[in-house]
């Protein structure tokens, strides 16, 4: 056997009286699945964190400290809280509190955790995560809008406008763009750039094209939004006027546009719409706004 | 017994449900993500099972999961893991997503969808395109039956495997492979020549069709990690890698506003069409190397940061042989961007009541492609040749940010930052003796900001922040830009070909403000309340283009326990935005006259002489979504077995752009409430408002067994006149409807289910 094979038999002998933990029977005498908590206390034995086998698995004090005091109050009503309680009300603050799990939590995901938007923010993991339950919400695709979505209440908006990603569907989750847990890019993103992480599905649109458009080289959110928008598809406004905020030079870009976008049926009386300012307008020709390789796709129109 | 019940409690609960969901109404948009999109029944299929010697009283580390949920419908989720934990672990995935574009889109060209070609019936003749929208008719006998309607969309299928071994209880490895695989196609416009005579000149002669663009992808993405845990230190070196494959190497379509004798042909006779051939998404690969970690100097010292260099390339053959293509110096582009990244950050807690942050980021975009002046024929084709050279774009951004956060009393705290973004931007090797291919090749940015925090109590918090920024910019509205007058020996336009003063809005000067406060207030053990607001304000400092915007947002929450078994959860949110732009119009033409013709400088080609106090129009867009939500969660019915959820919500979003040109137009000025104006006043709002209420009862049969029964109507009403200018009769001269409508439905939707729970 390997070391760290000894090290789980080693692990794998829960002391008399304990019930899922090693050393849990003295939370568990009174934590039995009858007390006010409940059975979810015991419950933890579903989780990772219940794997009794593995060497590094914790027990209750690994957690919430030896908390003498709580222990010796007995039954006493108003006895000392444990010395670390985790959640939004607890009166541990929320940096002990992430501290705790970032004992063993080092690194990985969590290596920009420190000072990062949401620690900054006291905001600490047990905040997102449940741990004494094998449902822990925000790592479930259907769930874990909802869980964002308790601070984040733009996004949960704009999550449900005509154009939007299938976040609400559950097909994809804030956690597929955003790392919660401290990022190197803007906005918690995943990846260094938003068009890094923008290509991570969208990879038809990486390029490098012959003819690059220069706000796409540099970030997508110059024209979408990616939470939600009334403006398909995801853009923060519609073509001629979207375009109208870079170009006023070239072709129809310099020309004021009003009743014929909409058209005839917009309340335009029957004369002439432009195909330039009608539907997808600069686009119905200037498709390829992404990028175009064809040798004639100077102008994006190939 | 009691420790058969703290045993089932360390045991997984399985269970596997089956139904059916009956579905009233057809709608793409209904179903956009969900598959729900026919009416009729489809299958309703999940389940979840575990197992392994890690749980219950077992006394190892092995478990392993297969779950699946929504098999019956086009989002169907399939997965499977096993893990010894502490050791390794295996894990596959295969994951479905249809996403609707449209159920409504006609089209008279054949082929399919997905497909790269598009041709119209050889009888079609080409389109009676005349310049009055009375007199625009399609051949009754051969041109309208060929209209057609197609369902739109596409298909993501995910297939995905991954593997993690601990080396040692320090050192581990991770492995993630994923291929996505996509079909169907979207909407995409097309120009081609359309030769059509208006107002006695041949115009810039465009012709457009929708057609469906295929997206027959492959994307493969892999991942390798090395972890390694120090006692005080952690770092991770990885590997990542993705490559895109594109099925098809162009879209082919007919023109049907040409023959390919550059005449129109009758319908009901042979025509030969004129064939355009777009590109379509290169194949590319990116490589990146990433290197992160951390040290903690001490528990109050740390350090974290990451470096990564990218490699992403793209060599797809060029197009060949195609009429707008008059010189291409290259086969294929050979194209290479470089990216690298490096961030560096290091926290201090000085003492109880001090933390200190400082972060370092540098991001650089370095495209090494080659630049060459081609020669191409624009789709209008009234100038003869064109020439523009390809400009590589590349771009460095470097941020600094320094952060104090200083505990002023117990639960109440004060933030300061300060932030110092620069980027700059440059094209390697361009074409043009090296030039600059940017008019903008720079900005700065600094951001202040001060967040305060107030636990006020365990269950009473308050939070408010404000930020400033002030961004400079680099100009240089000499620069030669793509396009920039080629053909002449010396480029003659100006700032991008833009009018002098005219800035666009991500490169301009710009002071931002930002507001943002939020209370959480648990009143009691049952009632929880929640209020944030957020403001910000944009104004560029731009002679033309954005010139100002703002957003402003409300939410607030509340949650009511009204007993052990029952809760009441409620949200109202709203949304305001606003931006304002500001232009320049030398149109004197006869539709769009936006100058007076009488002033000499109005003759002027140059564009140094186009801004002037009696040519500027602004453009307002203003953004305005409600939604308000309630949500009901009973137990405890019918002894116990019964639970119901209920869900109501309604969102109203609204869109409207409004022009105006306060200037005097030619001789007489135009009324922009006038129906017949073309060049101002507002356009109907772009609304969407929808209704939803959801229903759903759980009800426990045995110890096993429950029925699920769920209820969902909902409602969309959409007003676009995004539609208005594909409708047949109703189009621009040069564009062949595709009769698309707003996706307006109500559909109401039965599920019932059996679940079986064992352990």
């Amino acid at each position: 056997a390997t070391a760290d094979q000894g090290a789980v038999n080693n692990a794998t002998k829960l002391g008399s009286g304990d019930t899922v933990l090693r050393g849990d029977a003295k939370c568990t005498a009174c934590h039995d699945g009858e007390d006010k908590f409940g059975p979810k206390i015991l419950k933890i034995g579903l989780t990772k964190h219940g794997v009794a086998a593995d060497g590094r698995t914790p027990t209750c004090t690994s957690c919430h400290g030896e908390s003498e005091a709580h222990l010796k109050g007995g039954n006493k009503p108003g006895k000392p809280k444990p010395d670390r309680v985790f959640g939004k009300n607890s009166p541990t603050p929320a940096n002990e509190q992430a501290q705790a799990c970032l004992a063993c939590h080092k690194g990985g995901n969590r290596t920009h955790w420190e000072g990062d938007q949401h620690a900054s923010n006291d905001l600490a993991c047990s905040s997102c995560h449940e741990i004494h339950t094998d449902h822990d919400r925000v790592r479930d695709k259907k769930t874990q809008p909802e869980v964002c979505f308790t601070c984040h209440k733009e996004q949960r908006m704009d999550s449900r406008k005509i154009s939007h990603h299938a976040i609400g569907e559950g097909k994809v989750v804030c956690s597929d763009c955003h790392n919660p847990h401290g990022s190197a890019g803007p906005k918690l993103l995943k990846k260094n750039t938003v068009t890094e992480t923008c290509f991570t599905c969208h990879a038809e649109k990486r390029g490098p094209f012959l003819w690059e458009h220069q706000p796409v080289t540099e970030d997508c959110t110059n024209c979408h939004t990616p939470h939600g928008s009334n403006i398909t598809p995801l853009l923060k406004s519609r073509a001629p006027f979207l375009c109208q905020e870079c170009h006023d030079g070239p072709h129809a870009s310099q020309t004021p546009i009003g009743r014929n976008a909409a058209g005839i049926q917009g309340g335009l009386t029957p004369t002439l719409p432009s195909e330039t300012y009608v539907g997808r307008a600069c686009q119905n020709c200037h498709s390829m706004v992404h990028g175009s390789n064809h040798p004639a796709g100077a102008l994006l129109q190939r | 017994a009691a420790e058969d019940e703290s045993t089932g409690l360390k045991m997984p609960t399985n269970y596997v449900e089956v139904g059916a969901w009956y579905t009233s109404d057809s709608s793409a948009k209904f179903g956009e993500y969900t598959g729900l999109d026919d009416s009729g029944l489809d299958l309703i299929g999940n389940f979840s099972l575990s197992g392994g010697d890690a749980y219950g009283d077992g006394s190892g580390a092995t478990r392993w999961t297969v779950k699946g949920t929504d098999l019956g419908l086009t989002s169907r989720n399939l997965g499977a893991t096993i893990s010894n934990q502490g050791q390794w672990s295996l894990g596959v995935g295969y994951d479905e997503l249809r996403h609707n574009i449209s159920d409504t889109y006609q089209t008279p060209q054949q082929g399919k969808m997905g497909g790269n070609n598009f041709t119209f019936p050889s009888d079609f003749g080409t389109i009676n395109a005349q310049s009055s929208p009375s007199a625009r008719v399609l051949d009754a006998t051969y041109q309208v039956p060929a209209f057609h309607t197609r369902d739109v969309h596409t298909d993501r299928k995910n297939t995905s495997f991954n593997a993690g071994y601990n080396l040692t209880p320090q050192l581990s490895l991770q492995f993630d492979y994923n291929h996505l695989d996509q079909d169907g196609a979207k909407l995409l416009g097309t120009g081609a020549l359309g030769g059509i005579s208006a107002y006695g000149t041949t115009w810039r002669a465009e012709g457009n069709n929708v057609i469906m663009n295929p997206t027959n992808y492959k994307t493969d993405t892999f991942s390798l990690a090395l972890n390694w845990i120090g006692d005080k230190g952690y770092m991770t070196g990885s590997y990542y890698g993705s490559i895109f494959r594109d099925g098809y190497d162009s879209l082919s379509l007919q023109n049907a506003f040409l023959s390919n004798g550059g005449t129109p042909c009758a319908a009901g006779g042979s025509c030969t069409y004129q064939t355009i051939v777009m590109s379509t998404a290169p194949d590319n690969s990116f490589h990146q190397l990433n290197l992160t970690g951390g040290y903690a100097f001490s528990s109050a010292t740390k350090l974290s940061g990451g470096l990564s260099y990218g490699r992403n390339t793209q060599d797809n053959s060029f197009l060949t042989g195609q009429p707008e293509i008059a010189l291409s110096p290259r086969a294929s582009l050979d194209g290479k961007v470089i990216t690298t990244h490096a961030d560096l950050k290091l926290t201090h807690q000085a003492n109880k009541d001090l933390a200190l942050s400082a972060v370092f980021k540098y991001n650089e975009r370095e495209n090494q492609s080659p630049s060459n002046i081609y020669q191409y024929y624009a789709i209008n084709n009234v100038s003869g040749v064109d020439y523009a050279a390809n400009a590589p774009y590349s771009n460095r951004k470097t941020q600094f940010e320094m952060a104090g956060d200083y505990r002023v009393s117990k639960g109440q705290n004060v933030r300061l930052s300060y932030e110092h973004e620069s980027i700059k931007r440059w094209c390697e090797h361009y074409a043009i003796d090296d030039a600059n291919c940017l008019v903008n090749p720079g900005n700065d940015e600094d951001k202040l900001s001060v967040n305060y925090r107030l636990k006020v109590r365990e269950d009473l918090s308050f939070k408010a922040g404000y930020t400033y920024g002030k961004r400079s910019a680099d100009f240089e509205g000499n620069a030669i830009t793509p396009l920039a007058g080629l053909d002449t020996a010396t480029p003659d336009d100006v700032n991008a070909q833009n009018f002098p003063g005219f800035i666009a809005f991500p490169y301009a000067k710009r002071n931002q403000h930002l507001f943002k406060a939020g209370v959480n207030w648990q009143v009691s053990d049952r009632v929880d309340l929640g209020l944030n607001g957020r403001y910000s304000q944009d104004d560029y400092d731009a002679t033309l283009g954005v010139q100002n915007g703002h957003t402003a947002g409300i939410n607030l929450d509340a949650t009511y326990a009204y007993s052990e078994k029952g809760s009441i959860s409620a949200y109202a949110s709203w949304m305001n935005r606003e931006r304002k732009l500001k232009s320049g119009c030398s149109s004197t033409s006869a539709t769009n006259p936006c100058r007076d013709t009488t002033p000499a400088d109005n003759t002027a080609s140059s564009y140094d002489l186009l801004i002037a106090p009696d040519n500027i129009w602004t453009n307002l867009l203003k953004d305005d979504s409600n939604a308000i939500g309630l949500n009901v969660k009973h137990g405890g019915l019918m002894g116990g077995k019964l639970e119901i959820v209920g869900d109501l919500s309604y969102s109203l979003d609204k869109s409207q752009y409004s022009t105006q040109v306060p200037f005097d137009q030619r001789a007489a000025p135009i009324d922009c409430n006038d129906p017949s104006s073309l060049i101002c006043g507002a356009l109907p709002d772009i609304k969407n408002e929808v209704f939803t209420f959801k229903l759903t009862g759980t009800y426990q049969v045995d110890k096993t067994s429950k029925v699920a029964v769920g209820y969902l109507y909902q409602k969309r009403n959409s007003d676009d006149y995004y539609y208005n200018g594909y409708q047949y009769q109703y189009t621009p001269n040069r564009i062949m409807p595709t009769n698309e409508l707003a996706p307006n439905y109500e559909v109401n939707v039965v599920a019932v289910s059996y679940i079986y729970n064992f352990k």
